[in-house]
């Protein structure tokens, strides 16, 4: 299967090792990734939407015009990428008169949307189109013992009617993961990581990443994984800085779960670019080491 | 949790064209139909960091008081995570309705509690605007508190963590794709003045 690769600004920057195993597990899973040449930013939710909404919606629909032009649905690995290019559609699709201003916009750079693709993430695809059967066939080192927190994120399954692919309230998706790899999926409690606030607002987003961390921690998890390369930053790059503001200890390796699958592949820490987590996963790699 | 009194409403501090201004930006998000039952301020992961509730939000912009809900904390602390939608009975789009409001803010400059966010919004979109995509270290750069020097220090180990990880590109993304981008922004702002 062939789809039209959109990997974000942050796994061209700061989630390299998301972007690294994903091509590493896909190439195995027979998923063929076509990056769409010339993308831009999704316009991230409202980033540019709150100084510029019109701006935004047409920054979203060239990328979807340029999937369009390659008749392949578009596949992301980030859950902001994902709502603001799925809404976009959304919105195109429902409302004719916005999408006659939006194609004005694309005019100029010689493209045009009629509105004839999806929007898909990895994980959805995984799920959907490749199957967990299928996944689980791959495995040359079960996972065995190995308790997992699935941080699905808020923006993989919310809003309904959006992305559409697994329950918006109970998602199931991850935990099936976990399981078809040969491990545990634990439940705990989990919050929003406060996104952008990192940014702008860092102790109201080391709050909220906290409460996540914590419980996943108290509920016995070897490890998280995320599927949004802004969660991974959250929960990962700044717990060091969480722990020492609230003077605790939580040392909890967040993974991504395209990581996570290549290692249960038997796949070489290198090629999941496995160094380049903050938090060490090295104690859970000595477990699970084809070697 | 923080909460505000707003102890008499007066015509005074009533805008009745605000909720009009509001409708016409943010129809699509249904905030006529909320009928105040409070799923999305119980649902609200960061409630605890703002002054009001969504919930008060929305009974404000129908009472008209422009310049207590442009000037809350609540639509910047707002992180988009989409609970509220998703739990709302009448499904009003309270992450993009909260995204509306933030646009009114910054267009008519209303000074903002949360100093960072009005430049991060102004900031991300120059960034694109320049290069067609994020280049995350410009952005970061701009938004230190260069006032405070234990925000310097924090955000300097911080930046050594992510090099030793090779996860800051020190050089902005390649901008083959500048020309068209920067017509799609010039020509959508001309719309958007309309």
């Amino acid at each position: 299967m062939k789809f039209a690769y959109y990997p974000g600004c942050a796994v061209h920057s700061s989630a390299p090792e998301y972007g690294l195993s994903c091509k590493a597990i896909s190439s195995i899973l027979g998923i063929e990734l076509i990056e769409i040449p010339k993308w831009n930013c999704c316009s991230s939710i409202d980033a540019v939407y709150a100084n510029q909404p019109l701006t935004s919606i047409g920054l979203a629909a060239r990328n979807l015009s340029l999937a369009e032009n390659t008749k392949m649905d578009i596949i992301v690995l980030c859950g902001a990428c994902l709502l603001t290019l799925s809404r976009a559609n959304k919105m195109l699709h429902e409302d004719s008169e916005l999408k006659e201003k939006v194609n004005m916009l694309l005019t100029n750079a010689g493209l045009n949307y009629n509105g004839s693709i999806k929007v898909r993430h990895y994980l959805d695809v995984l799920t959907n189109d490749v199957g967990f059967s299928k996944v689980s066939e791959h495995v040359k080192v079960p996972l065995k013992g190995l308790k997992v927190a699935p941080y699905y994120g808020c923006l993989l399954t919310r809003p309904p009617g959006v992305t559409n692919f697994d329950d918006p309230e109970h998602p199931k998706s991850m935990d099936k993961l976990i399981e078809a790899l040969g491990g545990q999926s634990i439940k705990y409690e989990e919050k929003c990581c406060g996104a952008s606030l990192v940014l702008t607002d860092e102790l109201v987003m080391m709050e909220m990443t906290k409460r996540s961390l914590l419980s996943a921690k108290n509920a016995g998890a070897d490890c998280i994984i995320a599927a949004c390369p802004l969660c991974q930053f959250n929960l990962d790059a700044k717990q060091s800085d969480i722990q020492s503001h609230y003077d605790i200890k939580i040392d909890l390796p967040v993974l991504y779960f395209t990581q996570l699958i290549g290692i249960a592949f038997g796949l070489s820490p290198k090629e999941l670019g496995l160094d380049k987590n903050c938090v060490s996963p090295k104690r859970l790699l000595k477990q699970f080491q084809n070697a | 949790m923080k909460t505000e009194t707003i102890h008499e409403i007066t015509p005074k501090i009533q805008d009745s064209s605000f909720f009009t201004e509001v409708r016409k930006i943010a129809e699509r998000t249904n905030f006529m139909d909320c009928m105040q039952c409070g799923v999305c301020s119980g649902s609200c992961p960061a409630r605890f960091a703002m002054d009001f509730s969504p919930m008060q939000i929305i009974k404000m912009i129908q009472l008209g008081l422009k310049n207590i809900v442009l000037s809350s904390s609540t639509i910047w602390i707002c992180a988009q995570c989409q609970t509220c939608l998703t739990r709302c009975p009448r499904e009003v789009n309270i992450p993009l309705l909260m995204s509306s409001l933030k646009n009114i803010a910054i267009r008519e400059n209303i000074p903002c509690k949360i100093e960072l966010k009005p430049k991060f919004h102004k900031t991300f979109s120059e960034i694109i605007k320049k290069y067609g995509r994020m280049h995350e270290p410009e952005l970061k750069i701009k938004l230190i508190k260069k006032t405070s020097p234990q925000d310097v220090f924090h955000n300097a180990t911080l930046a050594l963590r992510l090099l030793r990880k090779g996860k800051i590109k020190l050089l902005p993304p390649k901008t083959d794709q500048i020309p068209d981008i920067l017509v799609l922004f010039e020509t959508a702002s001309k719309e958007e003045q309309k």
